[in-house]
C-alpha cells in the first residue's frame, strides 16, 4: 500500500513535469480604451471602523482602470476546449476581507479547492455566497483574525460574493473544474499556462464592462501566444 | 369599561407601525442577512450595531418588544373583555407575532426566500390591521353609537368591501414587487388605479350624503394617503427600477421605498376601519328600500 502510494506521487509528479515541459501557454493585457471612469465615493460612515481603514476615502473597486491604461480585476479563463479531469489543489486560495474590502474583488478557484476566507479588519463582517450552482452560505466573521474555509461544488462563472453588513462589499469568484484561468491586477496583464496543445475559446470577463471572448490554438513545446483584449469606456 | 384595553391597543398599534417602518428599512437598506443566525445575534443578545445589523437588530428589538406587548394586549383582553370574538382577535394577533417570529428567522436561514419574506412583509400589515381593529372594537362608538339610516348606505358598504379587498390584493403585489425585483408591476400599477378610482368614488358618495358627516374625516384621510401614496409609489419606481442601481441603496431610494411600503400599511388599516364602521354605523332607510 505504501510502496503503491509512493508509486503514485511519483507517476504524478513526473507527469506533472512532462505537461510543464510540453505545455504552452496565453498571455496578455486587458486594454481599456477612452476615458476612466470617476470612481464612485464610498460612504463607510456606517461603521467608524471602515472609515478609519481608509482616512482619505474608499473608492468603488467596481472599475478600476490602471496607470498603464490597463483594466484590473477582469477574470480571463478559458472557456471550451479543456478535456480531461483536473483534481483541486490542497492548497487554499485566499481571500481577504480587508479594509472593508476583498481582496482580491476577482479571483479564481478550481471545484473543490479549498477556499481560505479572512478577516483582517477589527469589525465583523459576513460572507455571503449568491452561488447558484453551489450551495449558499451567509456566515458571521465577527472576529479579526478569523478564517473560514469553504468549497465550491460545480464551476460557475462568476459567483458573487457579498457582506450583508458592509452592503458596498462585493467580490467575484470564478469557478472551473480547470485550473485554466488569471485575473488581471495593477498591470492589467495574466497569464494561463501550462495549457496542453488544442484548440480554446477564451473568456474575459468584468463585472461593468461584460465578457469577451476569443480563439485560440496553441501548439506544444512552450508555445506562448498573446492575446489581447480590449474594453470600452461606456 | 374597555378603556384601557382600547388604550393599550392604540399604544401598540403605534409602535407596530414604528416596527413596520423599521422593517421596511431592513428591506430597503438590504440588510436583512446582516445578521446570519437567529434567534441570536453573532450568538449575543446585543452585537456591534455598525452597517446593515444597526436596522436588522434594531427591527429584531422592536419586534420583540411588539411580541411581549402582544401577550399582555391578549392578557388585558382576556381578563377584561366580555365579547369571545373579540378575545380570539387578541389571539390571533399573538399567534401572528408567533408565525412572524419563525417567518423571520426562516427567512436568516434560507437566506432571504422571496416567498418567506412576501409573507413576512403581508403577515406584519395584516397584524397591524388586526391590532388597529380592535382599536374599534373597544372604542365607544362601537360599543355606544346609533345606527345612522342612509340611502346610501348598502351601496357605500358594497364599494368599501370591494375596495378592502383590492387593497389586500394590492398588498400581496406590492410585496412581490417589493420582494422579486418588480415582479408583477403591472398588476401593482392596474390595483392602484382601481383602488384610486373607487376611493373617489367612496369620496364622492360621503361627501355628498349629509347623513354620513361622521364619516367624512375618516375618508378624507384615506384620499389623503392614496393620493401620497401614488406619488411615493411614482417616486419608488423611478429611483428603484428605472434610474441605474448604484452599488448599494441610496438614501433617497431607501425613504421613498420605506415610506411607500409604510404608507401602504396604514391605507390598508384605514380602509379596513372605514369598512368596518360603514357596516357598523349604516342602515339603509326604512321607508323605501334602496334604490340600487
Ligand atoms: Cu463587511
Amino acid at each position: 500500500m505504501k510502496n503503491r502510494q509512493k508509486l503514485g506521487v511519483f507517476f504524478t509528479a513526473f507527469t506533472a513535469f512532462q505537461v510543464n515541459v510540453y505545455a504552452a501557454t496565453v498571455t496578455g493585457k486587458i486594454a481599456f480604451e477612452g476615458r476612466a471612469p470617476a470612481a464612485e465615493t464610498i460612504k463607510m460612515d456606517a461603521d467608524a471602523s471602515c472609515k478609519l481603514a481608509h482616512p482619505d476615502g474608499a473608492k468603488s473597486e467596481e472599475a478600476v482602470v490602471n496607470s498603464n491604461g490597463t483594466l484590473k480585476n477582469v477574470f480571463v479563463y478559458v472557456k471550451e476546449g479543456v478535456s480531461g479531469k483536473f483534481d483541486a489543489p490542497k492548497e487554499s486560495v485566499k481571500f481577504d476581507q480587508h479594509g472593508c474590502q476583498y481582496t482580491p474583488r476577482v479571483l479564481g478557484i478550481q471545484v473543490g479547492q479549498p477556499l481560505e476566507i479572512l478577516n483582517s479588519d477589527p469589525t465583523l463582517h459576513n460572507v455571503h455566497s449568491l452561488a447558484t450552482k453551489t450551495q449558499q452560505f451567509n456566515l458571521g466573521m465577527p472576529i479579526q483574525g478569523m478564517k473560514l474555509k469553504k468549497t465550491f461544488t460545480a464551476p460557475e462563472i462568476m459567483v458573487k460574493v457579498k457582506c450583508e453588513v458592509h452592503p458596498w462589499m462585493a467580490g467575484y469568484i470564478g469557478v472551473l473544474d480547470h485550473p485554466f484561468f488569471s485575473a488581471t491586477g495593477g498591470d492589467g496583464s495574466f497569464s494561463i499556462n501550462n495549457l496542453p496543445p488544442g484548440e480554446y475559446v477564451v473568456e474575459a470577463w468584468h463585472e461593468k464592462y461584460g465578457t469577451q471572448t476569443q480563439k485560440v490554438s496553441v501548439a506544444a513545446d512552450g508555445d506562448v501566444k498573446e492575446l489581447s483584449f480590449q474594453y470600452k469606456a461606456a | 369599561m374597555n378603556r384601557l384595553v382600547h388604550s393599550y391597543s392604540k399604544f401598540l398599534s403605534a409602535v407596530t407601525l414604528v416596527l413596520i417602518i423599521a422593517g421596511g428599512l431592513v428591506t430597503s437598506t438590504e440588510s436583512g442577512l446582516s445578521v446570519p443566525d437567529w434567534p441570536l445575534s453573532y450568538g449575543q443578545f446585543f452585537p456591534p450595531m455598525v452597517g446593515g445589523i444597526r436596522f436588522e437588530h434594531t427591527h429584531r428589538l422592536i419586534a420583540g418588544i411588539v411580541g411581549i406587548l402582544t401577550f399582555v394586549l391578549l392578557g388585558l383582553l382576556l381578563k377584561n373583555e366580555g365579547r369571545g370574538w373579540v378575545k380570539c382577535l387578541g389571539a390571533a394577533a399573538a399567534l401572528a407575532v408567533v408565525l412572524q417570529a419563525i417567518l423571520g428567522g426562516l427567512t436568516v436561514i434560507y437566506l432571504l426566500p422571496t416567498p418567506v419574506s412576501v409573507a413576512h412583509a403581508c403577515l406584519g400589515q395584516t397584524f397591524f390591521s388586526l391590532v388597529v381593529s380592535l382599536v374599534l372594537f373597544t372604542s365607544k362608538e362601537w360599543a355606544t353609537a346609533p345606527k345612522i339610516a342612509s340611502e346610501n348606505s348598502e351601496s357605500l358598504k358594497r364599494l368599501l368591501a370591494t375596495t378592502f379587498f383590492f387593497v389586500c390584493l394590492q398588498l400581496i403585489a406590492g410585496s412581490v414587487v417589493r420582494h422579486a425585483h418588480g415582479r408583477t408591476l403591472n398588476l401593482h400599477a392596474l390595483l392602484a388605479f382601481l383602488i384610486a378610482i373607487h376611493v373617489l368614488f367612496i369620496l364622492v358618495r360621503i361627501l355628498r350624503d349629509a347623513d354620513l358627516q361622521p364619516l367624512v374625516n375618516h375618508v378624507l384621510l384615506l384620499t389623503g394617503l392614496v393620493t401620497l401614496q401614488v406619488f411615493s409609489g411614482g417616486g419608488a419606481y423611478l429611483l428603484t427600477l428605472v434610474i441605474e442601481k448604484a452599488a448599494y441603496p441610496r438614501t433617497s431610494e431607501v425613504l421613498i421605498t420605506t415610506a411607500h411600503q409604510s404608507i401602504g400599511a396604514v391605507i390598508l388599516a384605514t380602509t379596513l376601519l372605514l369598512m368596518l364602521r360603514s357596516f357598523r354605523l349604516l342602515k339603509p332607510t326604512e321607508l323605501r328600500t334602496s334604490h340600487e
